[in-house]
C-alpha cells in the first residue's frame, strides 16, 4: 500500500497566509500553516453549523420519542418477535461497532506501521469510534426492553448471590465493548491533549481560553513531557491493536457460538473484523469529504491522502467478498441441509433483496476503485462511501434476519413486522452521532495538529549538525 | 530548576536549540526544552533514559489478566451454574475476560503514568513559556545565578536565539 503523505515542505518559508492562489494539492505545508488551517476550523460557528446541529437535534428528538413510545407500550411496539428476537437493534448495534474499528484502526494499527497517509484522518477516525461506541452501547439497552435493569450485566454483589454468566459471548461483549470504549476514549483525549495546547495558545477570548487550558491540562511540550507521551502513546497504540480485533471477533461470537445455520462458523472473526474496517474507512471518508470542502483542508487532506483510503476499502473489500463466497462454499460442502437451505434462502427467499443489495453495495460497487482516477475523484469518493454504508447495513441485516426467520423447524420459520419505532430509533442514532461529530469539529481540532508537523522536516539551520543525534 | 533566574531562549531552529542545551549541559546548568512537536533528535540530546512507562503500563495489564480471570473463576465457583454442558471453571470461554481487562487495566495504567511522569494537570505552572512554542518555535529556559545571566543571555544569542528574556528562578 502506498505510504501516502509526502507533504513537500518549506520551513520557515511561509507565512501563516501562504498558499493563497495557489492549488491546495500543492502547497508547501509547515508548522505555521498547519495551525492556522486547523484552528479556522475552531472559529465561531455559521448559520450552517447551526443548520446541521439543530438537525441532529430533531433526529434525535425522533429516536427519544420513539424509544419514549417502545417503553411506554413494552417491546410490542418494535417489530421484534418470534422468531427475529435480534432485530434492528441489533443490526444496528452490529453497524455502529463495526463503524468504530476503523478509528483505532487508523489510530493505532496505522500508527504501528508508521503509515504517513493516516496523520490528516486520524483525528477524526478516532472521534467517530468513541461516538460511534457511544452510539452502538445504545442499542443493547434499548434492545433489552427494561434499560432500567442495564446494571444487571455487570458483576456487582447482590443480596441474592447472583453473578452473570462468563460462559456467555453476551457477557464477553459486556466487557469488550466497555473495554474498547474505556481505552478508545483515552487513546482520543491524549491524542488531543497537545493540540487543545495549540487552541489554547491561539485563543482569543477568555473563554476559550480557559476551556482549552483546563482541557490541555495545561500541556507545554516540555522535553521531559514529549518523552513520557511518546513512549505512553506507543504502548497506548500496542495496547489497542488487539483490542480492535478482539472486540469485533467477540461481537462475531454473539452469533458463531449458536448454533444457528448461516451463523455457526469460525470464519466470521476474521470476516467481521475486516468489515468493520471497510464500513469504517467509508464513513471517515463520507465524514472527512464535506469537513475538507467546508474548512478548505484540501492542503492537509490531499487527493493522495484518499487514494491510500480507497485501496484499504479495495483490501477489505475484497477479504469480505472471499467470506461471503467461503460461507455459501461452506454451506455447499458440508452437506448439511439446513446449511445449505439457509444460503439459498438469502438470495432468493423473503429477505432477498438485501442479500442482493449487500452484494452490489460491498463486492461489485467497490471494483469501480481498480480505475485509478475514480480513487481520486471525490464525489465519486463521497458516494460511494454512502454505498458501502449502507451495503454494510444489509449485511448485519442479512445475518440476523435470515438466520433467524429460517433456523431448524418450518414450524418455527416466520418473518418480520418493521415498525415506525425502529424506524424512529435508527434514524435517532444516526441524529446522535452527528450531534457529537457537530459539536466536536467546532470545539476541538479535528484534525491532527502534532502528528502532521511530526511528518514534515524539522525547521533547522544546517542538517548536517543534527547528524551526531 | 537551580538558580535564581531563567534564561529563555526562542529558536527558530531546531539545529540552534540541540546547540543550546549541549552548551547549557556542558556549563553544568539546569535546563528545559519547549517544543511544537516531539523529535528524536531533541530526545536524544536531552534524554539518557527510556522512563518508567512501560514498566508501569505492564504491571497495569499482569493486574488486569489476574484481575479478569479471577473475577471469572470466582463468580463462578460463587454461584455454580452449569450452562450447555461446560465446565464451572470453564478456562477457554474465561480467557475473553482475561484478555480485555488486560487491556483495560494496561491502558489505565499506562494514562496514570503519563499524568503523573509529565506533572499534569499542570494549568498554574508555566513559567517562561510562551504561545509560540506551540506553533513554530522553540524554547530552550536555562536556570543560573543572577550573575551568570549575562554570560547566558550572550551565548544564546551567539548560538542563534531570536529573543532571549531573563525571568525570576522557577
Amino acid at each position: 500500500m502506498s505510504d501516502g503523505t509526502t507533504y513537500s515542505a518549506a520551513p520557515h518559508a511561509q507565512s501563516a497566509e501562504h498558499g493563497a492562489g495557489v492549488d491546495p494539492e500543492k502547497i508547501e505545508v509547515d508548522y505555521g500553516y498547519v495551525n492556522d488551517t486547523v484552528l479556522k476550523m475552531l472559529e465561531p460557528p455559521k448559520g450552517g453549523w447551526f443548520a446541521l446541529l439543530a438537525l441532529c437535534l430533531v433526529l434525535v428528538a425522533i429516536g427519544a420519542v420513539s424509544f419514549g413510545w417502545q417503553l411506554l407500550t413494552g417491546m410490542g411496539a418494535a417489530g421484534i418477535a418470534h422468531p427475529i428476537a435480534w432485530g434492528v437493534y441489533i443490526t444496528n448495534f452490529v453497524f455502529w461497532v463495526g463503524i468504530a474499528h476503523s478509528g483505532t484502526l487508523i489510530s493505532a494499527v496505522l500508527y504501528l506501521f508508521r503509515a504517513r497517509f493516516r496523520m490528516p484522518i486520524y483525528r477524526l477516525a478516532e472521534a467517530m469510534t468513541v461516538f460511534a461506541v457511544m452510539t452502538a452501547g445504545l442499542f443493547p439497552l434499548i434492545h433489552v426492553g427494561r434499560p432500567w435493569f442495564a446494571y444487571w450485566l455487570m458483576p456487582y454483589p447482590n443480596e441474592r448471590l447472583l453473578w452473570p454468566n462468563f460462559r456467555s459471548p453476551l457477557l464477553w461483549d459486556v466487557f469488550a465493548v466497555s473495554t474498547y470504549f474505556t481505552v478508545s476514549a483515552v487513546f482520543f483525549i491524549v491524542g488531543l491533549i497537545p493540540d487543545v495546547a495549540v487552541a489554547r495558545d491561539a485563543a482569543k477570548t477568555k473563554i476559550k481560553k480557559a476551556l482549552y487550558t483546563v482541557t490541555s491540562l495545561g500541556w507545554n511540550g516540555n522535553h521531559k513531557a514529549w518523552h513520557h507521551y511518546e513512549e505512553a502513546y506507543l504502548i497506548f497504540a500496542a495496547l489497542a491493536t488487539p483490542l480492535v480485533i478482539s472486540v469485533h471477533s467477540v461481537v462475531s461470537w454473539d452469533f458463531a457460538m449458536g448454533n444457528v445455520p448461516g451463523w455457526h462458523a469460525t470464519i466470521f472473526p476474521p470476516y467481521f473484523v475486516a468489515g468493520a474496517i471497510f464500513s469504517g474507512v467509508a464513513m471517515v471518508m463520507t465524514l472527512m469529504i464535506p469537513l475538507r470542502k467546508i474548512f478548505h483542508l484540501e492542503g492537509l487532506v490531499r487527493k493522495e491522502h484518499f487514494d491510500a483510503m480507497s485501496k484499504l476499502i479495495m483490501l477489505t473489500s475484497g477479504i469480505v467478498s472471499y467470506a461471503y463466497i467461503t460461507e455459501f462454499y461452506t454451506a455447499w460442502w458440508s452437506n448439511n441441509i439446513y446449511e445449505r437451505y439457509q444460503f439459498w434462502f438469502r438470495p432468493f427467499g423473503e429477505f432477498a433483496p438485501a442479500f442482493w443489495g449487500m452484494t452490489f453495495c460491498n463486492c461489485i460497487a467497490p471494483l469501480s476503485l481498480w480505475y485509478k482516477p475514480l480513487r481520486t475523484n471525490i464525489a465519486f469518493l463521497f458516494v460511494l462511501s454512502i454505498v458501502i454504508n449502507i451495503g454494510m447495513w444489509l449485511e448485519r441485516f442479512n445475518i440476523i434476519f435470515t438466520s433467524l426467520s429460517r433456523e431448524f423447524l418450518p414450524a418455527a420459520w416466520g418473518g418480520y413486522n418493521f415498525s415506525w419505532v425502529e424506524f424512529g430509533i435508527t434514524i435517532g442514532a444516526f441524529g446522535w452521532f452527528g450531534m457529537w461529530m457537530t459539536l466536536f469539529i467546532k470545539f476541538f481540532p479535528a484534525v491532527a495538529i502534532t502528528e502532521i508537523k511530526m511528518i514534515l522536516p524539522p525547521p533547522v539551520r544546517d542538517k548536517k549538525r543534527l547528524g551526531h543525534h | 530548576m537551580k538558580g535564581n533566574r531563567v534564561v529563555v531562549g526562542v529558536f527558530g531552529y531546531l539545529d540552534d536549540a540541540i546547540a543550546a542545551v549541549e552548551a547549557a549541559k556542558q556549563e553544568g546548568l539546569e535546563y528545559k526544552v519547549y517544543s511544537p512537536v516531539p523529535n528524536h533528535h531533541l530526545d536524544d540530546a536531552t534524554s539518557t533514559d527510556r522512563g518508567p512507562v512501560r514498566f508501569i503500563s505492564g504491571i497495569g495489564a499482569v493486574t488486569g489478566l489476574t484481575a479478569g480471570f479471577a473475577l471469572a473463576i470466582m463468580c463462578s465457583l460463587d454461584y455454580p451454574l452449569r450452562t450447555s454442558a461446560k465446565a464451572i471453571v470453564s478456562v477457554p470461554g474465561f480467557v475473553v475476560i482475561g484478555y480485555e481487562c488486560t487491556i483495560l487495566f494496561g491502558a489505565i495504567a499506562t494514562l496514570t503514568a503519563l499524568v503523573l511522569l509529565c506533572g499534569l494537570p499542570n494549568v498554574l505552572r508555566n513559567a517562561g513559556y510562551d504561545p509560540r512554542f506551540s506553533r513554530d518555535k522553540f524554547g530552550v529556559l536555562i536556570g543560573c545565578d543572577s550573575r551568570k545571566t549575562e554570560e547566558v543571555k550572550n551565548r544564546l544569542l551567539e548560538i542563534g536565539a531570536e529573543e532571549v528574556e531573563v525571568e525570576d528562578g522557577l
